[in-house]
């Protein structure tokens, strides 16, 4: 419960801080709702000039890509900034005094480094998301809501997770900068329908890169369309992908912090 | 000097061995996405009279090999830093113009980056996708041309947009909004002939276009010979007014600029 209090404390602190520039906020967040719209844009382009792409009409991409950018900003607020420049941490030797602290050093950095420059992320995918629903005919019941809100949060949990086991690996190979650069262009690849990629492509997605399933299964399971690989099983795979990871991205983190020796002084 | 700038910027870039194969990654799943957008909307869809997969596919792996806009994100973000660190004094103390200077650095980083790593990816990915010859000897020419043109447009325009930290501070909205609007309006992702009329008729005659929608088109020899010529002369014309504003833009800078401590 006092590890609770300060962790909201620690978020408290960090919001008071970036809320004294707020003008400087609100213009972050448009440029970045603006940076996202522009690529939206020309995926609407294409969709609306050739009418599909990989089988999904604009209603239905629109649905996947306003998931895809909401399931990422609720990780990345937690995690992406934060973690970023673990690298400089582990090398100017700062995580070793982390380590020291009666608290756990992911945790310590998650929640004081909390990031709300994702307002921009946040209110675009939540737009996207409630233009396309209503156009796409959903038989809503209890169990879709929940459905939807469920694969949300695993999302959110599969950016975090993965971008933890990232971080993670410079506290051994002390540079790790590279490896965001390389999710990244995975993350690019992950918001358009996996069936538009090759067959090896398609199970890299779902398995080793499991970015697959922060957008494309879930919106899938949700509008009830065939997924490649996983069939039946997509509606709860959406659902299971983020607390997976999470289990795997905890063992990671020990894993590599056991091994920790230092870089710095 | 500024030769020297540039090799600077080509060794620079050459230093990171493991950055170099993240960028050979990087490319090669760029070109994987594009690619595979343009064979499953013309293989499963309506598919387009105005242009064939093969062309699309040549041009999908040419923008993202040879027009890449990382640079310009980059140069944003770096010369934001540097105002707001107050380090520019440093660079505007040497016998040097500072535009220039970056303008060479960014050459010698894009030489590495199209020799080193857009050749690579190009030659490998055009022989799995297949990979079209420019329309003629003289449209390869007019291409040649346009590239020279495309990266001047975009150093000039993005370092405008960066010397506007002098009066806010904050380079990453900047950043993002140029982002944007290259993504929007450079037809670098999808050519601008795919646009709806309207949009279509405004961004043909926006500077942007000229950064990858127009040396692509005149290599896949969609505009003709005196066509691509005309193109070549009116871009020229935005490479004039977009240096004009960056030397408004950069005199203005320098004379509200206040350095204080040391």
């Amino acid at each position: 419960m006092q590890t609770l209090s300060l962790y909201l404390y620690l978020v408290r602190l960090q919001l008071r801080t970036r809320l004294q520039y707020r003008a400087n906020l609100l213009i972050g967040w448009v440029a970045q709702a603006f940076g996202y719209a522009s690529v939206y844009g020309t995926i609407w382009i294409i969709a609306s000039r050739f009418e599909r792409l990989g089988g999904w009409v604009w209603p239905e991409i629109a649905l996947m890509l306003g998931f895809h950018v909401l399931g990422y900003a609720l990780g990345a607020l937690f995690t992406f900034v934060q973690l970023r420049g673990m690298e400089e941490l582990v090398r100017l030797g700062t995580y070793d005094t982390l380590m020291v602290r009666p608290v756990s050093p992911w945790a310590f950095l998650a929640f004081s480094g909390i990031n709300i420059e994702y307002g921009g992320h946040i209110a675009l995918g939540v737009g996207m998301i409630a233009w396309a629903l209503p156009q796409l005919g959903i038989d809503w019941s209890v169990l879709t809501v929940a459905q939807l809100v469920a694969s949300l949060i695993s999302a959110a949990l599969l950016t975090g997770a993965t971008l933890t086991i990232i971080a993670a690996m410079a506290l051994v190979l002390t540079r790790s900068r590279y490896l965001f650069g390389i999710y990244f262009d995975f993350w690019e690849l992950s918001r358009y329908p996996l069936t538009i990629f090759a067959l090896p492509l398609q199970l890299t997605l779902l398995s080793i890169v499991p970015l697959g399933y922060m957008a494309y299964v879930p919106v899938a399971a949700l509008l009830g369309k065939p997924v490649p690989l996983i069939g039946a099983a997509a509606p709860f795979a959406a659902i299971l992908a983020g607390p997976v990871m999470v289990v795997v991205a905890m063992l990671v983190w020990q894993a590599c912090q056991r091994r920790y020796q230092g870089a710095g002084g | 000097m500024y030769l020297a700038l540039a090799v600077a910027g080509f060794r620079t870039e050459a230093s990171f061995r493991a950055q170099f194969w993240f960028l050979l990654l990087s490319g090669v799943l760029n070109v994987v996405a594009r690619v595979s957008i343009w064979q499953s909307v013309f293989q499963h869809g309506t598919g387009s009279a105005d242009i064939s997969l093969p062309q699309m596919v040549t041009y999908a792996i040419l923008g993202a090999t040879v027009f890449s806009t990382w640079e310009a994100s980059q140069l944003v973000r770096e010369m934001g830093a540097d105002i707001r660190s107050g380090n520019v004094v440093s660079h505007l103390m040497r016998p040097a113009s500072y535009p220039v200077s970056l303008m060479a650095r960014l050459i010698g980083g894009r030489a590495h980056e199209t020799l080193l790593i857009g050749l690579p990816v190009a030659v490998v990915m055009g022989a799995v996708y297949g990979f079209q010859p420019p329309a003629s000897l003289g449209h390869a020419l007019l291409f040649a041309l346009s590239v020279a043109l495309s990266l001047f447009l975009l150093f000039t325009l993005a370092t405008a947009v960066a010397t506007i930290g002098f009066w806010v501070m904050d380079t990453l909205a900047l950043d993002w909004f140029l982002r944007g609007t290259l993504a929007l309006f450079s037809g670098g992702l999808v050519p601008l002939w795919f646009y709806p009329d309207g949009v279509a008729n405004a961004v043909h005659h926006l500077p942007f276009a000229w950064i990858a929608f127009y040396p692509l088109a005149i290599y896949l020899g969609q505009l003709d010979l005196m066509e691509s010529v005309v193109t070549l002369l009116y871009g020229l014309g935005w490479a004039v007014a977009s240096a004009g504003l960056l030397a408004l833009l950069w005199r203005a800078a320098c004379r509200r600029m206040v350095v204080q401590g040391g």
